[in-house]
């Protein structure tokens, strides 16, 4: 009964969330929405730095190749959002394969640097290619009725539902495969590739499926990004993309995934309520946010509740 | 399904104005308050407290509201879910602001859902306002400000020209208006540069530019750091010695970036619709208030972009007040008024801003300070980028 | 021919200031073992500093510029005690973060005291304008940055070959723990050396605003661009950071001058295969 409770817990209050959110920001769903595609795009990055141990600044590569994916496959072949994720996780997956097979040759600062040299690449090839993607005056599209038959609203109220239902998917799918082998051979490669290596794990290819399955789910979040705008320009590749998704991870918590969830949730919050208070000088909440955590909760916001306990433990 | 959509739309609308009384109208300004192009949201929001010292907080008995939003840079999503947050949460019935072209795109779909009358203070590429009719621009384009320029020059004796432009949308706008009226005069364009977005040196298109010695060379680069740094590059690489003639859109020396520029800038040549050192009483009122305001303060395109686009939604407001829609974007076609950049008509077809583009070429003003000092003007200038 | 020497000359002046921005990056890091992503801000201090010295103090830009390379040293010394200190220990995720915090700090400090548009260093007439070499004409301030790297560059290896600070930083680098044992100050060696890579920082801004003008946003917008050097040259290699600095400059030149349509692409294929072939950089350690 209490082991059901906490498997089952969590969806249980995600959704009770969801929903509650949907009722408390009925004018804020375009906000709550980008939320919700943050936390997807963050959760892949979890997959691959949290849980793999492989860090990188260019995860906006995968995002941004799904988002025009998505976008192209809608103006050329089909309008019908559905396929537009699963064509913008196809993408993302592609890219991360190619470009992984070279990066997860690579450690520290030198991966770092490959992953932002990857992103840079590909933002500089979109531009080049404008008659395709729309270069920088961007390229808008409309994406279709969901099955067919409900539209797209002016209020983001199914936006945001698509969006929820998209991301309790991946959220699901994500703690099983985190709690499956795979994802345990991932963690222990974190740990230590050595030891991985020695008991006879390919520890190059499994890094090169686990980026290669994250990248399939940046590219589903940068496809619905680019569904919710419905348009797509050069900012998809930004480098301040990638660079805020590692923000918000570690402001949660890496390698847990509610540490992706409660991260971005916070980040994206006290970004959007500072910058409304004072569109000038914003940057200064975040800049503290940051040093704050790093200083006070370094294992993230997810480490508080421990670090508590450790805290008034240690008082008695 | 859509007309319930309206219904629906319009009675949330009807319940906010009522509940904020009903005197109140809010305008949302959409720009770029941080990041490398805060320029922009700074200039907006300075001419706007200029024209509403000079004008009142309201008009026709509306009080106005202005609520300001930070998109960053061109950022659509964000700037689509700002304004989708203005149009419901906040219930404003007008938009202004709004400085690059995949924002404005983002945001067309959402106005003409919620018949929301959008001025436009910059955002500069023509098929904009083709995307909506609630688009309205008081900036300019850029085929508007380009086309005068080969005018111009082949005029003055310039026959041939290299083109330099940044590798965006509004760039090779630029260098297409600009190559098709100065081939159709009979000029030569000698060489077409597309510089990449990210570039920093541009000592090498310098040194390209001068080995082909064309009469002149044509330029345009967003205006702020790049701007700089590329008008810097032709004054330090000696083609002013070479006899090579500096030409472009008034955006490589726009005011907050000209002083910087120093004196060896003193000959560049650039056309646009605003200059700083415009001799008119409009003008000089529109400075004095601005300086009072802001000591130091500089005004530039931008500036002066915000300072008509408020003056065209207090219009709308005046004739539709908190109703908006349509007839509030009918009640300014064809509207005519003396600008401090001089006469502006609002064209029904295309709905920019008829203008009159000046010729200006940097000079040491009397107070030894660098300004644009017009030395020629091409009256009434439509948006020949319009293709409709 | 003379497109091939424009190309070196243009190459060389573009890298030498890429180098000197870099180099104290370069040295922080290999001694540090941060992933400094705030160092471009302490280019920012310089430029702003210099700018508010020139145009609100009258200074010229001779004394101007020392000054705030000495303000921008002095403003890094409680920097390192207070931020820096508790981060060498951290891995390279919270370091990245805790530096990206920083820098926004610093980018909202001078927007909100400067504004966001470029801040002007007017050089003095003897280094502005065009001077002829012969084949073309360069830039008059190019001549000096090369010079200035060249002086970097001699000053550098001096100090740390020649002097007894130079042994104690070599030592802390390669085996820090033994360095303690032996009496270093390995402290006062890192809040040095993290002034001394400031400084550096400080002067290559400041020469460098003809091609990177100083805007608040300067230590984002170039921030990729300084840790390619870094990482292509090797973290800590200061003879790496120069070649690397000079080979991409040329690199980048020649993609302007050959075939600009591409931007960027050549510049980051080539890290690309550099770091492909070489993880640690041409010329640095495992």
């Amino acid at each position: 009964m209490m082991r059901a409770l906490f498997t089952l817990g969590p969806y249980a209050g995600l959704i009770a969330a969801a929903i509650a959110a949907y009722y408390l920001f009925p004018s804020n769903l375009g906000f709550v929405t980008t939320v919700v595609v943050a936390m997807i795009f963050v959760l892949s990055l979890d997959l691959v730095m949290g849980v793999a141990g492989i860090s990188t600044l260019g995860h906006a590569a995968l995002y941004g190749t799904g988002a025009y994916a998505a976008a192209i496959f809608a103006t050329l072949v089909s309008a019908d959002p559905l396929l537009g994720l699963a064509v913008g996780a196809g993408a993302g997956a592609a890219i991360a394969f190619v470009s992984g097979l070279f990066l997860m040759r690579a450690q520290g600062l030198t991966l770092l640097m490959l992953s932002i040299a990857v992103t840079e690449v590909l933002s500089s090839l979109a531009n080049k290619y404008s008659g395709l993607t729309g270069g920088a005056d961007g390229l808008s599209f409309t994406p279709g009725a969901l099955f067919g038959r409900f539209e797209f609203d002016f209020y983001g109220q199914l936006g945001y539902i698509y969006a929820v239902c998209v991301f309790l998917v991946v959220f699901g799918m994500l703690r099983i495969v985190v709690a499956s082998p795979f994802g345990l051979t991932a963690r222990g490669i974190k740990e230590s590739p050595a030891r991985m290596r020695a008991i006879g794990t390919p520890v190059y290819w499994r890094l090169v499926s686990v980026y290669t399955f994250a990248g399939a789910i940046a590219g589903l979040a940068g496809a619905l990004g680019a569904q919710s705008t419905a348009l797509v320009s050069l900012n998809v590749y930004d480098f301040q993309r990638s660079a805020e998704a590692v923000i918000m991870l570690i402001i949660g918590g890496t390698g847990r995934l509610w540490g992706a969830v409660i991260g971005t949730i916070v980040f994206m919050t006290v970004h959007q309520v500072a910058a409304s208070a004072d569109p000038f000088n914003w940057l200064f909440v975040i800049g503290a946010l940051v040093l704050a955590v790093v200083y006070i909760v370094p294992a993230g916001l997810l480490g508080l509740p421990e670090m508590v306990k450790k805290l008034t433990g240690g008082a008695r | 399904m859509k007309f319930t959509h309206r219904l629906a739309v319009a009675a949330v609308v009807a319940a906010i104005a009522q509940s904020a009384g009903a005197d109140t109208v809010k305008i949302g300004i959409l720009a770029p308050f941080s990041g490398p192009f805060a320029m922009y949201g700074t200039q907006f929001k300075q001419a706007i407290e200029v024209y509403q010292a000079q004008n009142g907080t309201s008009v026709g008995g509306h009080d106005i509201e202005l609520i300001y939003k930070d998109t960053g840079g061109p950022n659509p999503d964000v700037a689509k879910q700002l304004a989708q947050e203005l149009l419901i949460k906040d219930g404003v019935k007008y938009l202004g602001g709004i400085v690059f072209t995949p924002n404005a795109m983002a945001v067309a779909p959402l106005i003409n859902q919620s018949k929301t009358p959008t001025v436009l203070f910059n955002a500069a590429t023509s098929v904009i306002n083709a995307k909506s009719p609630f688009f309205v621009r008081t900036s300019m384009t850029l085929p508007q400000v380009s086309a005068p320029m080969a005018d111009w020059a082949f005029a003055h004796g310039i026959k041939t020209v290299a083109t330099a432009v940044t590798d965006y949308g509004p760039g090779i706008d630029a260098e297409t208006a600009f190559t098709k009226e100065f081939t159709a005069k009979g000029g030569k364009v000698v060489d077409a540069i597309r510089m990449p977005i990210q570039t920093t040196d541009f000592g090498p298109f310098m040194q390209r530019i001068k080995t082909e010695a064309p009469n002149a060379l044509f330029a345009f680069i967003p205006a702020g750091a790049p701007a700089f740094a590329f008008t810097k590059a032709y004054s330090d690489n000696g083609l002013k010695a070479a006899g090579i003639q500096a030409l472009g859109t008034g955006d490589i020396n726009d005011e907050t970036t000209l002083e910087g520029l120093g004196d060896a800038s003193i000959g560049i040549i650039t056309s646009h619709h605003y200059s700083m050192a415009h001799d008119s009483a409009e003008n000089k009122a529109f400075i004095a208030e601005l300086q009072k305001l802001h000591p130091g303060a500089v005004s530039n395109f931008a500036s002066i972009g915000a300072y008509d686009g408020i003056k065209v939604l207090y219009k709308m407001i005046e004739t539709t007040g908190a109703s908006g829609g349509e007839p509030a974007v009918k009640s300014v076609l064809g509207m005519s008024w003396v600008s401090p950049r001089g006469p502006v008509t609002i064209d029904p077809t295309n709905r920019t801003v008829t203008q009159n583009v000046y010729i200006r070429a940097i000079t040491k003003g009397a107070d030894g300070k660098l300004e644009n000092k017009e030395i020629d003007t091409f009256p009434n200038v439509p948006d020949l980028g319009w293709a409709n | 021919m003379t497109t091939i020497l424009s190309i070196l000359i243009d190459g060389i002046a573009y890298g030498m200031i890429l180098f000197m921005i870099s180099v104290g990056l370069s040295v922080t890091m290999g001694l540090m073992r941060v992933v400094n992503l705030a160092h471009g801000g302490f280019a920012l201090l310089g430029g702003a500093f210099t700018h508010v010295a020139m145009a609100s103090l009258g200074m010229p830009f001779l004394l101007a510029a020392p000054v705030a390379v000495l303000v921008v040293m002095v403003l890094s010394v409680p920097m390192e005690r207070v931020l820096y200190r508790p981060i060498y220990k951290m891995g390279e995720l919270p370091q990245v973060l805790a530096t990206i915090g920083i820098t926004f700090l610093m980018i909202a400090s001078v927007n909100r005291w400067l504004g966001s548009s470029p801040l002007s260093i007017p050089l003095p007439a003897a280094m502005s304008g065009a001077m002829n070499i012969g084949f073309r004409t360069l830039p008059t301030q190019r001549i000096y940055v090369i010079a200035a790297g060249l002086i970097v560059i001699v000053g550098l290896y001096a100090l740390i070959e020649r002097t007894r600070f130079g042994i104690t930083l070599r030592a802390s680098v390669d085996h820090p723990g033994t360095a303690a044992c032996l009496g270093i100050d390995t402290s006062r060696v890192f809040l040095l050396t993290f002034a001394l890579g400031a400084g550096l920082a400080a002067l290559g801004g400041i020469l460098g605003a003809e091609l990177l003008p100083i805007t608040a946003y300067y230590p984002l917008h170039y921030m990729v661009l300084f840790l390619t050097v870094v990482a292509v040259g090797g973290m800590g290699s200061i003879m790496g950071s120069f070649v690397a600095a000079l080979g991409l400059g040329i690199l980048d030149t020649a993609t302007r001058y050959l075939v600009p349509d591409f931007g960027t692409v050549f510049f980051y294929v080539a890290m690309i295969l550099v770091l492909g072939f070489r993880p640690h950089g041409l010329l640095g350690k495992a």
